[in-house]
């Protein structure tokens, strides 16, 4: 967990840059009076973020429909781990 | 920490002949014993020495150049990426339903799943916010209700309860941020800090009182009126009483629900600023008859 300027300094952007990333809904970090907290799954977005967009070129158009599609993607996965869990248990025996 | 390829002035192809070099170069040029005037030759000794300990070590060397390890010779933390997180938890805040949620009209074994998936997963609470809220010393004895003015407009109500501690968190449940789809709001956590009070101090439940009386009421003692939290008692100072006695009074502490702490009153004596003078022609005049000598303990 850390704040606005610790997370600035971390993953090395600027403040405007990160107000544009919260503008894109990129980022949702917790709030904490009048400073945000940041988590370890922040962090580790912001660093795919800064990949997809200063080593692969994508633009910031293009980094939310990307995030878009990698969320739902995970989201995809879990389900079928949980169907695929489900199906287990309810056959009683291995797929 | 530096770079030690800059700190021995090569470059990061060097071979291992070329750092040998360099380092005996500088080591002799910083040596601290021969430059015993220089304060930075021994600082910059200790880098030239740290530099060529990694760099002529062809392990370290390795790790240091994939970025394994720092210049101090300490191990990188290993990134994790996006998927260690987006993959595992519950609560992860950018799950995305939308790339199933037409299957659910489908009606058979799958629909279920996927509608239990979505209860679990989807209805993500909302967050919690944190709040701090300075209350006044007789609020945190006594409880209060108190509005905290929100950032965005609106107030939020905290009942405090009597007895609180500095630094404790009231949560009040359903009262964060609300879920970003369709699951309860976060909670509001209030962070409660007690400003000091001019008479009263507190430990636990007790709460202490400095009472300043005069040198007459101390030594002939008297009937006077002290203030408690909880309004003004008649308190008897016994005849000879001194700076530091302490006198009880049960009950009149903090009141919590099952439990009452006492207040305790110190007794300090004070002299008046302006002496009158039949005060001083008293003193002039008054032989004790026993030696009294306030700082025998000291032994000076």
């Amino acid at each position: 967990m850390i704040n606005r300027q610790d997370f600035l300094l971390l993953i090395r952007i600027d403040n405007s840059t990160l107000d544009e990333w919260l503008e894109d809904d990129l980022l949702s970090p917790d709030q904490f009076e009048d400073d945000l907290i940041f988590s370890e799954i922040d962090v580790a977005r912001a660093h795919l973020i800064l990949d997809l967009q200063n080593n692969m070129g994508v633009n910031s158009a293009g980094l939310s429909i990307i995030l878009h599609l990698v969320d739902q993607m995970h989201s995809m996965r879990r389900l079928m781990s949980d169907v695929a869990n489900t199906l287990e248990k309810k056959s009683g025996r291995n797929l | 920490m530096k770079d030690p390829y800059q700190i021995l002035d090569l470059s990061p192809s060097a071979t291992p002949a070329e750092i040998k070099k360099a380092y005996l170069k500088l080591a002799k040029k910083f040596h601290p014993d021969l430059n015993p005037g220089d304060k930075h030759a021994e600082e910059h000794f200790k880098e030239i020495s740290a530099a060529n300990d990694l760099l002529s070590d062809p392990e370290k060397r390795k790790k240091f150049d994939a970025g394994e390890i720092d210049a101090a010779g300490n191990e990188r933390p290993q990134r994790k990426y996006y998927r260690d997180y987006a993959s595992q938890s519950n609560d992860n805040p950018y799950q995305a339903q939308s790339a199933y949620s037409d299957f659910s009209d489908r009606s058979d074994l799958f629909e279920e799943l996927i509608r239990k998936h979505a209860r679990q997963t989807g209805s993500r609470q909302g967050h919690n916010l944190n709040y701090h809220l300075e209350i006044q010393f007789l609020d945190a004895v006594l409880g209060a209700k108190k509005q905290i003015t929100l950032p965005h407009g609106g107030t939020l109500e905290v009942t405090i309860p009597p007895g609180i501690e500095e630094g404790q968190a009231l949560r009040l449940k359903g009262k964060g941020a609300p879920s970003q789809n369709d699951g309860p709001p976060g909670d509001a956590l209030v962070e409660i800090s007690i400003a000091s009070h001019p008479y009263f101090t507190r430990q636990n439940k007790d709460i202490y009182i400095d009472l300043p009386i005069s040198i007459k009421e101390a030594i002939l003692g008297v009937e006077i009126k002290a203030l408690t939290p909880t309004g003004s008692v008649l308190l008897k100072i016994p005849k000879h009483s001194t700076t530091g006695n302490i006198l009880r009074l049960k009950g009149r502490g903090v009141q919590t629900l099952g439990s009452e702490g006492d207040a305790f009153v110190r007794l300090q004596v004070m002299t008046p600023k302006e002496v009158e003078p039949a005060l001083e022609a008293f003193l002039e005049n008054w032989q004790p008859q026993a030696s009294y000598d306030p700082r025998k303990d000291m032994r000076l």
